[in-house]
């Protein structure tokens, strides 16, 4: 058409609908921005925009710390990685509302809009995601770069540009090990797999991120300009030795790492781009609906396990066990529930990995091997406090969450007892397993009395700070709208929690490594800590759920 | 009466589909002419929403066609959407977006220029009584006004064939006696209407002709008083219940009572 844009007309071209696109990505982009309905929600600031502070202030963290840091590789190479690190986590926990809406499937799908139109609004909705992230992530440490380190301004502006672009593979490299699952398994076995996926890949992005700077510290020669082959195998390295590259400052293998990362960029992006559809969030919307059945017997009853009825049996009030067989039949079948608790057991246990790899175990009777009361088992226990979280803001949000009319019309004398009991489904069925299996593993690598006692310390504080937390989200279990700030609320509560447990947890070592003869009251002390907090808490959610009503 | 017909605007040839083990739908054919309103009936499970499913584009059948408008739904999907306008089951909505918003974006992806877009989603939204809250988020909307804005995106872009399933549901008695006449209105103009409910009295005021699913198979299918010659009975209800029913309504509704209240009856 001769009057024809030339953006129209190569959308055209292409096979895209130019009108349907713009107000698809108009529409994403609303969605993206606006309010929704469940706590945070509440606030003046829409979701997305809290997420990006969040993460602003990680960035620039990253980039105090790297300040004196004067090779430029390493630099980029850090933040770069950071920027890609926190991406990845991001897409996989927000992975059906930021790639694939499970609506549109409903919504779109008896409309005329072409995959091909669908597909590039997906792209278009996700650069809108992703970009920012990448942007808030990196601008802190191209700033500051720009002033430390030589190349100046044009540093800056290539680390930004790198970290972007490393950013944006990052997330089509999500998709990708998420569509190519689809790919190679069978839609039922790719649905009982779909959650572990989640763990999984959380367990190997954290461990990569540990390891890298024990790799870098076990041989300096990694950060010469004669680096090794390990630059190729590891995506940051790309971008960061094209960053250097593109300053002026690289040299031969530099070129080859451009190379590398512009290629596999697109090929990544591509790939996985080409693997999004309509058809493609039709499974995804089945996905997120349909239930496990892993637990049941084929007559359909429910398979219960020793600490369900242990759990059960723990329990008082009618509500209370209304709530806890409510939790576990949805932390049994609610695939999204479950994806988005359980990479919450995948953190501790990539430290413990590295941890173990790096000969950092100690029993806590004895001092770290390299003296520094922070060192990574402290940070393992750390993330066996952060499970709570996870379990905290999960168990009050689901798909159906207008189901929990039923609280608020069935006759109930304390409606804090429903959140009493499924709570106490998350201690019974998901705490006391995990730190049993925790208790397990530190046994391989220390005395089993330092292990238990190990345990022993962190477990009455993940309790308390599983007590604590509910106060920030104090609502029925299941009653809340699913938010898409959860990830980015939920760093923004590990800081909180890091700052003031990790203190306490190395206080309690040293008091025990200097009295050991302490210990028991110690112990003692911080589970009748746990007690009191779990007490006054519940008080308070009585109150607090007494005055509750129904937001449907 | 109804336009003249000479092809049909709704064609099901062998229309089937399965998931694993079980045939949702198995080897539907019918034929629907231009003008008719087709009731859809059938207890739950009986196949129907997969059947508009299958027919709208958003499932593929495991075998045969499903043609609109003479484009096959498979093969011209595009062609076939375009003419077609969708009520669906599910309700289900962008409720983040206001309800302007989602029509300003219905409209656009049915290539309605904006103004013309943005004049019809106001004189929907004005006769439906929701003009007042058109700039809010659709989030707070009760399930009638949310069917509104379904209804409103469904004919903004004037398609020849209609596939509503359960309309009414949520509607106040007013609104669903003004689209139950529109509906009349629309197929007076020739306009195809494929109407999927439980809800037998309007089903039996609106519909031309009534087919009646039962384990993903056609078992009657004909008008009101064809119905009722074929098995005999006074009433839609009755028939539905004759063709359909797995056991004597009566016993069922006496065994209910006596498990609600715990009291034996005679």
């Amino acid at each position: 058409m001769s009057g024809e844009r030339p953006g129209r007309h190569a959308a055209r071209e292409n096979g895209v609908d130019w009108q349907q696109l713009k107000a698809l990505l108009v529409a994403g982009i609303k969605l993206d921005l606006r309010t929704s309905r469940g706590g945070i929600g509440r606030g003046k600031l829409p979701p997305f925009v809290i997420a990006l502070i969040t993460y602003a202030v990680m960035g620039l963290l990253m980039a105090v710390g790297l300040r004196s840091q004067g090779d430029l590789f390493v630099y980029s190479l850090f933040a770069i990685s950071a920027a890609m690190f926190m991406t990845a986590l991001a897409v996989i926990m927000e992975y059906v509302t930021i790639v694939v809406h499970p609506d549109d499937f409903e919504i779109l799908a008896h409309r005329p809009v072409s995959s091909r139109t669908y597909f590039w609004a997906k792209i278009g909705n996700m650069l809108f995601y992703v970009t920012p992230i990448a942007l808030v992530m990196t601008l802190p440490s191209a700033v500051i770069g720009s002033y430390s380190l030589e190349p100046g301004f044009l540093f800056g502006l290539f680390h930004v540009l790198g970290g972007v672009v490393a950013c944006l593979a990052t997330a089509a490299a999500v998709v990708l090990i998420y569509t190519g699952t689809l790919k190679v398994v069978s839609y039922q076995r790719f649905t009982s797999i779909m959650t572990y996926v989640h763990s999984g890949v959380t367990l190997v992005l954290v461990l990569a991120y540990f390891l890298l700077p024990k790799m870098i510290e076990d041989d300096p020669m990694l950060l010469s300009l004669n680096r090794g082959a390990w630059v190729y195998a590891a995506p940051p390295a790309w971008f960061a030795g094209s960053v250097e590259l593109l300053t002026g400052t690289g040299g031969s293998q530099n070129v080859q790492l451009l190379l590398m990362a512009a290629a596999g960029s697109a090929l990544v992006i591509a790939a996985a781009m080409n693997t999004i559809s309509l058809d493609y969030s039709r499974k995804i919307s089945e996905l997120t609906t349909s239930s496990v059945e892993a637990d049941e017997h084929s007559d359909g009853r429910v398979r219960r396990r020793p600490f369900f009825r242990l759990g059960l049996a723990s329990l008082g009030t009618g509500s209370e066990r209304a709530g806890f067989v409510l939790m576990d039949a949805y932390m049994r079948r609610d695939r999204k529930l479950r994806s988005r608790v359980y990479p919450a057991f995948g953190l501790p246990l990539a430290v413990y990995l590295t941890a173990l790899i790096r000969h950092d175990l100690h029993s806590p009777f004895v001092q770290s091997p390299d003296g520094n009361p922070v060192a990574l088992q402290e940070i393992m226990g750390l993330y066996c406090i952060f499970v709570s979280l996870f379990f905290t803001t999960a168990m009050t949000q689901t798909e159906q969450w207008k189901a929990s009319w039923l609280f608020y019309a069935a006759p109930l004398e304390d409606p804090s007892g429903v959140l009493r009991g499924a709570r106490r489904l998350v201690i019974w069925r998901y705490l006391i397993p995990f730190f049993l299996l925790l208790f397990v593993l530190l046994s391989l690598a220390m005395p089993v009395l330092g292990a238990a006692t190990f345990v022993l310390i962190v477990f009455p504080m993940c309790l308390a700070a599983f007590a604590i937390l509910s106060l920030a989200s104090p609502h029925m279990p299941l009653s809340q709208e699913v938010e898409r700030t959860r990830q980015a609320r939920q760093v923004g509560f590990f800081m909180i929690l890091g700052t003031t447990m990790i203190p306490l947890l190395i206080a309690v070592q040293l008091m025990m490594q200097n009295r050991p003869a302490a210990t028991g009251p110690i112990v003692a002390t911080l589970w009748g800590l746990a007690w009191v907090a779990e007490r006054l808490v519940g008080a308070r959610l009585r109150r607090k759920l007494a005055r509750g009503e129904f937001t449907g | 009466m109804n336009t003249p017909v000479t092809e049909g605007a709704i064609v099901f040839r062998d229309l089937t589909k399965r998931f694993e083990d079980t045939e949702a739908v198995a080897g539907v054919n019918l034929t629907i002419p231009r003008g008719q309103i087709c009731g859809y009936l059938g207890p739950n499970g009986a196949g129907k929403t997969t059947t508009v499913k299958m027919a709208t584009g958003m499932l593929r059948p495991t075998s045969g066609t499903a043609v609109i408008e003479g484009f096959d739904i498979g093969e011209s999907p595009l062609e076939a959407k375009a003419r077609i306008g969708v009520v669906p089951e599910t309700g289900a909505l962008y409720e983040n977006l206001t309800p302007r918003e989602y029509l300003s974006l219905v409209g656009h992806l049915y290539h309605l220029n904006r103004d013309e877009a943005e004049g019809k989603a106001e004189t929907f939204l004005e006769l439906f009584g929701i003009a007042d809250v058109s700039g809010r988020t659709m989030t707070s909307f009760s399930r009638g006004m949310k069917q509104k804005v379904l209804i409103s995106a469904a004919l903004l872009h004037n398609p020849s064939v209609l596939f509503l399933d359960e309309p009414l549901s949520g509607l106040d008695a007013n609104t669903a006696m003004v689209l139950k006449e529109l509906l009349r209105e629309l197929a007076s103009q020739g306009k195809t209407i494929f109407y999927c409910s439980h809800v037998l009295e309007v089903v039996e005021k609106v519909c031309d002709r009534i087919v009646i699913l039962n384990d993903g198979r056609i078992i009657a299918d004909g008008n009101v008083e064809e119905l009722k010659d074929l098995t005999s009975a006074a009433s839609l209800e009755g028939v539905f219940s004759e063709l359909t029913s797995t056991g004597d309504l009566p016993d069922i509704v006496r065994a209910f009572s006596e498990s609600v209240t715990g009291v034996k009856g005679d």
